[in-house]
């Protein structure tokens, strides 16, 4: 198996007598998107910040590439981009001067990507970022993590403040990335802003993951309500006892249901009849993301 | 510029450089100018002389006489003046450094980059070193230049071992409010602690000369080893120098070891 790009053991961090992360198991591969979600607080910046190294565990490790990231910082830093959550930046320089600095910091640049960046998420690199609006800000500070091509990205929170057409560009510029065979560690408290660009979740809650998982396992679980409208009543019985039906119920012509799983046989035995109309509500991300922290906090 | 810690320091900070020197050229060039003037040189010494011996410490070092230009000048300016106009420089761009970043949330982009912390304390460093340097060198083309314009003979030699060592005390301090930066991640605190000392540091050396019970604890104060050997008189001396380039080394220092070993504030 290729070596994880991230991997934290037991990771922890308590800031005197407050939690910030407890236990974290997380491993991140080559070449996928994960997104990182959780509520405000669950622990997110806390362990982006132990993989940068500017914060210290409690107990535990961080690797990134597998090399340990208390004694590597530095040069594994080297391939990675950051945009920290709550971005704060020279606000006397204008964006180029920005990638002027950290350019010369890290040693190397690339002014055309930084120039096909900037055209692509429509920024004006000669402004004073003083005078730019918080999401223009935001993609300076994307531009500056991108610019450096880094093989591990981490950005905490990167869809804040962006309209939803940068935000739609931003998502392609990471599957592009993910397509290079990069890596992409992006937290977000907003999960149907994220869930298409990624390819597996993580969950946290209260400091402790909750849940890993692809997003498409995450869906095949999903629970569908259908409800199908006739032009007379059908009986009733003959859904309930089809795979992954539950909760059968009618109301003169119309009838409902619960579907775990494929619709397939629900459609095949209501072609039986004249159907009127149907409807079926995916349930969205956001709904499985609260059950699943239902059954965490009950299993507690 | 803008591709190094210290080149991004010389870009935002290079302008109150400038104004600061013209103003630490200006206010000596003003008081030797003014020296000629002075036409009651021999009353004035007669009064130090009357005053009782507390009192008069504060304004001269021993032994002096401000009948002499350097003297005056010992008395005016090197007492406190200069060291001051320098500490006005070093403390707070020390402060700033590493506290000020940390204040205004820049510092994690920084800090993610591939650069060690301690680069980015000596970095910043050496641009407060460099500012002094610039300094001493305003004040000592103030004097020279203002002694010039009123034919005052000064012994410009021993006046620069007296700027040389206002600018190592002045780094001291610098060196100090650093580490308190670094320390703390607050700003304020790495600006007020440094003062406060430098005012205590200056009476434990005045006044210890005087109270027999303080006289002991006179080489604590890093103005001891700026002033007491008087160099406006006997020229630089190394063994005062070492004192104070070691205390600056130290805390600066003191201050990369512990930025590296800190949680950063978010």
């Amino acid at each position: 198996m290729t070596e994880p790009v991230i991997r934290t053991r037991g990771l922890t961090k308590w800031y005197g007598r407050n939690r910030g992360i407890e236990g974290l198991d997380l491993e991140v591969g080559p070449g996928e998107i994960v997104g990182y979600l959780g509520p405000n607080g669950a622990g997110k910046t806390t362990t982006i910040r132990l993989l940068l190294d500017l914060i210290r565990p409690s107990r535990g490790s961080a690797e990134l590439f597998g090399l340990d990231v208390r004694r590597h910082g530095a040069d594994l830093r080297r391939r990675v981009g950051y945009l920290p959550g709550g971005l704060r930046l020279y606000e006397s320089l204008s964006g180029r001067e920005l990638l002027d600095y950290f350019g010369g910091l890290r040693g190397r640049r690339d002014r055309l990507l930084e120039a096909r960046l900037a055209k692509r998420l429509d920024l004006d690199l000669t402004r004073e970022i003083r005078s730019l609006s918080h999401g223009t800000k935001q993609k300076v500070g994307l531009v500056a993590a991108l610019a450096a091509a880094p093989d591990l990205l981490i950005l905490d929170e990167p869809t804040t403040g962006l309209d939803p057409l940068v935000q739609i560009e931003l998502f392609e510029l990471l599957t592009e990335v993910r397509g290079e065979g990069r890596t992409v560690f992006l937290s977000s408290h907003i999960l149907p802003e994220v869930e298409r660009a990624c390819d597996r979740v993580a969950f946290i809650r209260e400091g402790r993951l909750v849940a890993m998982e692809a997003i498409a396992a995450f869906k095949a679980r999903a629970v569908r309500r259908v409800e199908l409208q006739f032009a007379e009543p059908v009986p009733a019985g003959a859904f309930a006892g089809l795979p992954g039906v539950r909760d059968v119920a009618q109301d003169g012509t119309t009838l409902t249901c619960s579907v775990t799983g494929p619709v397939d046989a629900v459609v095949k035995e209501a072609a039986r009849h004249t159907v009127v109309a149907v409807t079926s509500a995916e349930p969205s991300l956001e709904d499985l993301f609260l059950a699943q922290y239902r059954e965490a906090a009950d299993a507690a | 510029m803008l591709r190094s810690v210290f080149g991004k320091s010389v870009h935002d900070l290079w302008r109150p450089l400038v104004a600061w020197t013209l103003f630490t050229a200006a206010w000596p060039a003003f008081y030797i100018a003014l020296y000629p003037s002075i036409g009651a040189v021999e009353e004035m010494q007669q009064l130090l002389d009357a005053m009782p011996p507390a009192i008069r410490s504060i304004f001269v070092s021993e032994g002096l006489d401000i009948g002499s230009p350097e003297g005056y000048l010992n008395m005016e300016l090197f007492a406190f003046v200069l060291p001051l106009l320098f500490m006005a420089w070093t403390i707070p761009v020390a402060a700033g450094a590493t506290a000020g970043e940390e204040e205004r949330g820049t510092l994690d982009m920084l800090l993610a980059l591939p650069i060690r912390r301690w680069r980015v304390v000596a970095g910043k460093g050496a641009f407060m070193v460099v500012g002094t340097v610039v300094l001493g060198a305003g004040a000592l083309a103030g004097l020279a230049l203002g002694a010039a314009a009123v034919s005052v003979p000064l012994d410009m030699g021993k006046v620069a071992a007296g700027v040389v060592l206002a600018g190592l005390l002045a780094l001291a301090f610098g060196g100090l409010a650093l580490l308190i930066g670094a320390l703390s991640g607050r700003r304020m605190a790495a600006i007020a602690i440094p003062f406060a000392l430098s005012v205590a540091a200056f009476f434990v050396n005045t006044l210890g000369a005087l109270v027999d019970w303080l006289d002991p604890w006179r080489p604590v104060s890093p103005f001891y080893h700026y002033i007491a050997g008087d160099p406006l008189s006997r020229g630089l001396d190394p063994g005062s120098a070492l004192v104070l380039v070691a205390g600056a080394v130290v805390a600066g220092a003191l201050a990369a070891v512990a930025f590296e070993r800190r949680d950063l504030a978010a």
